[in-house]
């Protein structure tokens, strides 16, 4: 985790306060969902607790946790407890594991008597070479709370809910595994930091040279990943929306089917923790989107460069150095502040591209009918899977061409 | 002994205890349930050896999609006449006799096997490294170019035997689902 009592403690804060970050997140979403769903439908939603409606929130969180539990008699008690808890893994451990900002470099210091060294913190909980790899492995691992959760509960409609849940999972992971090998192939990388770094610059496409007309009027666009591989894009876009089980593709939940298919027997609590599973796997498949289409915590050359050799950044940490000393004495402008702050606005950018993901998941929510299970699967295996296997050879030999 | 040592032996001690626990259960859900685990040991134990990729692969794989499907069928199953079938009877008692006497075997052979590692001295192991070296392999540098450049040159023909082999797994599924009896049967 790190050579000195510094960078171990820097590294074990970054990892709380991430996963902390990806939790609070879930509430907010719930008021944006209930919210959103409303204005879609021209009601007022929760307007009552608070301004908006926003002291709602906390009124739930206390019914969810002082609600009575219950465990179905008949049912299969380790697994109907364990399900909940392995629902929240996933979507943590990969949302962990994404770089969301630019690393912050720190030069040596001074600080309490000592020297502290050089260090490079990534902005991120651990990295891990393999990037992608690894997020799909771990978000493929979610379901099993699905399943142990319908085997548990003994209940007819929970088991209908996990198989549904499982068959549509593994039919679309196919997909969207098949999109991102487009993308791999586009930037030869598996790392998300290298993805980012490749989109840097204008948009040229190497058709045509450098200087060539339509690379100067496509030089205004940003070097994002979506103008690459539109179809991945569309692709990878329809299948986290079956990965997520969220509608028009939340056949294991169907209300006028299945109750509320897995997940009938749990309340309170254990039930919100399904919720916070699935809004992180929202956040992670925003955050994927963001990375491989839409250039991750960049937003193009001329911004880019703009925040990093401007004067807002320096004048942003001014100012914070200047809050600082309002507390204590001894805080002053210096290169390392600048970086934090850097990161920090970086950050932002990238949280403001999660969210605006996050909102389309909304919308399309309370917009699109629910599919039926037959043409469910028809979309997957014989439209998805051929159209993306289509676009994973057509890039193979563009990139082999071009090369 | 330093910390990936422990991660090491935790790791190991834990794939060993659940693929134990696979064989000793009766009930086939928490038997593929512990499978799940074990896979995952064995992923944390390709970690820490600096193979970060296989332990991916390990994870989309085996524990995200093979053994998914495993749990999946086996909870439409209700295998009571199955498990009495399999407890009792002259065939089954063949079949535990043959699976006791296999376990024997691979325990004595791997036992023999790694005598002669664990009792190498320091400037013998060495020597192993190189001639893994020699195979083209690197666990240092990048290892998902080295390990496709080797897949895709040197061990051609047997990865692609393997994808015909799967192929032809999921052509048999579909043939046995039409013959007479199957679920897909004309009449």
């Amino acid at each position: 985790m790190g050579s000195d009592v510094f960078e171990i403690s820097v590294n074990f804060v970054k990892m709380v306060a991430i996963f902390l970050l990806m939790v609070n997140l879930v509430p907010m979403l719930v008021w944006v969902e209930r919210r959103g769903s409303a204005f879609i439908q021209n009601r007022f939603g929760p307007n009552r607790v608070g301004p908006l409606g926003l002291i709602q929130l906390a009124a739930d969180a206390i019914k969810f946790l002082f609600k009575e539990e219950f465990i179905p008699p008949k049912g299969n008690k380790a697994l109907f407890l364990i399900a909940p808890i392995i629902a929240l893994i996933p979507g943590a451990i990969a949302f962990g594991s994404i770089p969301l900002s630019v690393p912050i470099e720190i030069s040596a210091f001074e600080m309490f008597g000592s020297q502290w060294g050089p260090y490079v913190f990534p902005f991120q909980s651990f990295e891990i070479g393999i990037g992608i790899v690894f997020v799909l492995g771990v978000s493929s691992l979610g379901a099993y709370s699905m399943l142990l959760a319908g085997f548990g509960s003994a209940n007819k409609y929970s088991l209908y809910g996990a198989l549904r849940a499982s068959a549509q999972m593994i039919s679309y992971e196919l997909a969207m595994g098949l999109a991102i090998v487009g993308i791999l192939i586009v930037y030869g990388t598996f790392d998300f930091a290298e993805m980012i770094a490749a989109q840097q610059g204008p948009l040229s496409i190497p058709l045509f040279e450098a200087d060539h007309v339509v690379n100067k009027i496509l030089g205004i666009l940003p070097n994002w990943g979506v103008f690459y591989q539109p179809v991945g894009f569309i692709l990878l876009f329809v299948s986290v929306f079956a990965e997520t089980n969220r509608l028009p593709f939340d056949l294991p939940e169907a209300e006028s089917e299945l109750v509320a298919g897995y997940h009938t027997e749990y309340g309170g609590i254990k039930m919100n923790m399904f919720y916070i599973g699935e809004y992180g796997h929202m956040m992670v498949a925003s955050a994927l989107i963001a990375v491989f289409y839409f250039g991750g915590y960049s937003l193009g050359t001329t911004l880019d460069t703009i925040l990093v050799e401007g004067t807002i950044v320096p004048n942003m940490s001014a100012l914070f150095a200047s809050l600082l000393n309002l507390f204590g004495s001894g805080w002053e402008q210096s290169t390392n502040l600048i970086n934090v702050v850097r990161a920090f606005v970086f950050h932002g950018i990238f949280m403001a591209k999660i969210l605006l993901f996050l909102w389309i998941f909304v919308w399309v929510r309370w917009t699109l009918p629910r599919f039926r299970y037959d043409q469910l699967m028809d979309l997957g295996w014989k439209t998805m899977l051929p159209w993306a296997l289509a676009n994973t050879i057509i890039t193979a030999f563009l990139m082999l061409f071009l090369r | 002994m330093s910390e990936l040592d422990i991660l090491f032996y935790i790791l190991s001690s834990m794939s060993v205890l659940f693929g134990a626990l696979v064989v000793l259960t009766s009930s086939p859900i928490y038997s593929s349930l512990y499978l799940v685990m074990s896979m995952l040991s064995v992923a944390g134990i390709f970690m820490t050896l600096n193979a970060p990729f296989i332990a991916g692969i390990q994870i989309i794989v085996y524990a995200g999609a093979v053994l998914v499907l495993f749990v999946m069928v086996l909870m439409l199953f209700d295998l009571k006449r199955e498990t009495k079938a399999f407890t009792k009877g002259r065939f089954s008692g063949f079949l535990k006799l043959v699976g006791a006497g296999l376990l024997c075997g691979f325990i004595a052979g791997a036992a023999y096997e790694s005598v002669s590692l664990i009792m190498a001295t320091s400037e013998e192991i060495p020597t192993n490294i190189a001639a893994a070296a020699e195979t083209g392999f690197s666990p240092t540098t990048n290892s998902i170019k080295e390990i496709s450049k080797l897949l895709f040159t040197k061990y051609l023909f047997a990865f692609e035997v393997l994808g015909l082999l799967l192929l032809v797994v999921p052509i048999g599924a579909v043939a046995l689902s039409r013959v007479a009896g199957g679920t897909h049967a004309k009449h």
